[in-house]
């Protein structure tokens, strides 16, 4: 990703709407009891789109962003998001993975990576409280939100972001004309 | 060239993994510092906005949402209103006696530590912590109304929970189910203390732990606040707020660990309306 300040200020843009999102509506509505995490795929598709580099200071920016928001201790969620985020463009440069599918695929598994690592995060502070069981159906229904939202954010982000995106190009094939009668 | 290029990506990703870890040993468990409520105060107007703008939203999936849990709820209210019905009616009975019994001994209307020294002001959530672990939400009322850290937050339907730090127009409240929460509780009828705790992930069930084994307790009791004053201090939340009611009260987890479940009378998943006791004397 080749990042001009245009591109730089539509990605702080895009920072700062996808936090707001998350903190005003998504984190307030439950779904099957639980509220959909839109950050981490978030981190997993910028990873995507623009290498281990963007994603990663995506990641950290937009964890510090989520715990300064809601007035919490900095430093855990943008520990996580970063190692997300990186993980996620070592992929893509490693494995070339490209596509809304792809995209929603990683945003499944990512996601579900975050909420263990929130959890780990946390754990290693300490838990002053019983653990429930519900953790788990917490952690693979964000994943599954994650899948469904994946895909139309991965091609939004990707209409937005064009101008920045090294894209090889396409080979098309060109018919050759058929010659009848020669 | 291409060496360059990841010496600088390895010594970014060290500056960033560093600050991280930096960040959470300077902020982890005191109190918020000038860098968040920072961006906390910068947040705050625009998370109300957005909190406005996108209430239909909200509704909308909620509607979905409640429409599905419904169906599901319907025979279980059935019996709770049945019960609550047979409970009015003692209820009415025992108002009716304790009048009596008041007029007769005179004694102190107001309890131990009374609910009428609290102003309530009411204020509306305007964002919530996406992760499950972080059970804490910010409301739009701050310093210049009145809230003070470890003021009481209580919604229409019981104890939500308690501010755990305050800025000029907004303040966040840590719920019942955050996993540093703990309130001083007593069951009734009976009397019996405890403490409740949450359990992390689950919204809808608390433990009522360290409780005496010999007290026996049963499902369907209710579960308040205990609001005990001591040698000068005093329990942050003040007598008689109703937190829940008893779930399951198994004799052997009664006996071995000395704890019973509840479910909170508030819906600390979808608050909305909450309001804060403010001024209390503490």
């Amino acid at each position: 990703m080749i990042v001009t300040p245009k591109i730089f200020a539509r990605l702080a843009a895009i920072a700062l709407l996808g936090v707001l999102l998350q903190i005003s509506f998504f984190s307030r509505v439950t779904v099957l009891g639980v509220s959909p995490d839109v950050l981490p795929a978030l981190v997993v598709v910028l990873g995507l789109l623009g290498g281990a580099m963007t994603g990663a200071v995506a990641g950290f920016a937009i964890g510090l962003l989520l715990d300064g928001s809601l007035v919490e201790s900095l430093g855990g969620s943008s520990l996580v998001l970063l190692g997300v985020g990186y993980l996620t463009g070592l992929l893509r440069e490693r494995f070339e993975l490209r596509g809304a599918l792809v995209a929603a695929l990683a945003c499944l598994g990512l996601t579900m990576v975050a909420e263990l690592g929130f959890a780990l995060v946390q754990l290693t502070l300490g838990v002053d409280a019983p653990v429930s069981l519900l953790i788990v159906r917490d952690l693979v229904l964000k994943g599954i939100f994650a899948f469904f939202v994946g895909w139309p954010l991965y091609i939004g982000l990707c209409r937005l972001l064009r101008a920045a995106l090294v894209e090889e190009p396409r080979v098309t094939r060109r018919r050759q004309p058929a010659v009848f009668g020669a | 060239m291409y060496r360059k290029q990841a010496r600088r990506r390895r010594a970014v990703l060290t500056l960033l993994i560093v600050g991280s870890f930096l960040l959470l040993t300077l902020t982890y468990g005191q109190a918020p510092g000038s860098v968040q409520q920072g961006i906390g105060s910068l947040f705050n107007p625009l998370a109300d906005v957005a909190d406005r703008a996108l209430k239909p939203a909200r509704d909308l999936v909620g509607w979905f949402d409640e429409t599905f849990e419904a169906r599901g709820e319907n025979e279980r209210l059935r019996d709770e209103l049945a019960e609550a019905r047979r409970q009015a009616v003692a209820g009415q009975a025992a108002l009716n006696e304790n009048g009596q019994l008041r007029e007769l001994v005179k004694l102190d209307r107001s309890p131990v530590i009374a609910y009428s020294t609290f102003e309530p002001v009411t204020g509306r959530v305007i964002a919530r912590s996406p992760i499950v672990w972080h059970s804490a939400v910010t409301i739009d009322l701050g310093r210049d109304d009145g809230v003070r850290v470890d003021d009481p937050v209580v919604s229409g339907d019981g104890l939500v929970g308690a501010i755990a730090s305050v800025q000029g127009g907004s303040a966040q409240v840590t719920l019942l189910t955050d996993h540093t929460s703990g309130v001083s509780a007593r069951v009734l009828p009976g009397g019996a203390q405890g403490v409740v705790r949450p359990e992390v992930g689950d919204p809808e069930d608390l433990v009522l732990d360290f409780i005496k084994a010999a007290r026996n307790i049963g499902a369907g009791q209710v579960v308040e606040t205990a609001g005990w004053r001591a040698s000068g201090i005093a329990s942050l939340f003040p007598a008689h707020l109703p937190i829940g009611e008893v779930t399951e009260a198994p004799v052997e987890e009664q006996e071995a660990s000395q704890q019973v479940h509840l479910r909170p009378y508030a819906d600390l998943a979808n608050l909305d309306i909450v309001q804060v006791l403010t001024g209390g004397a503490r």
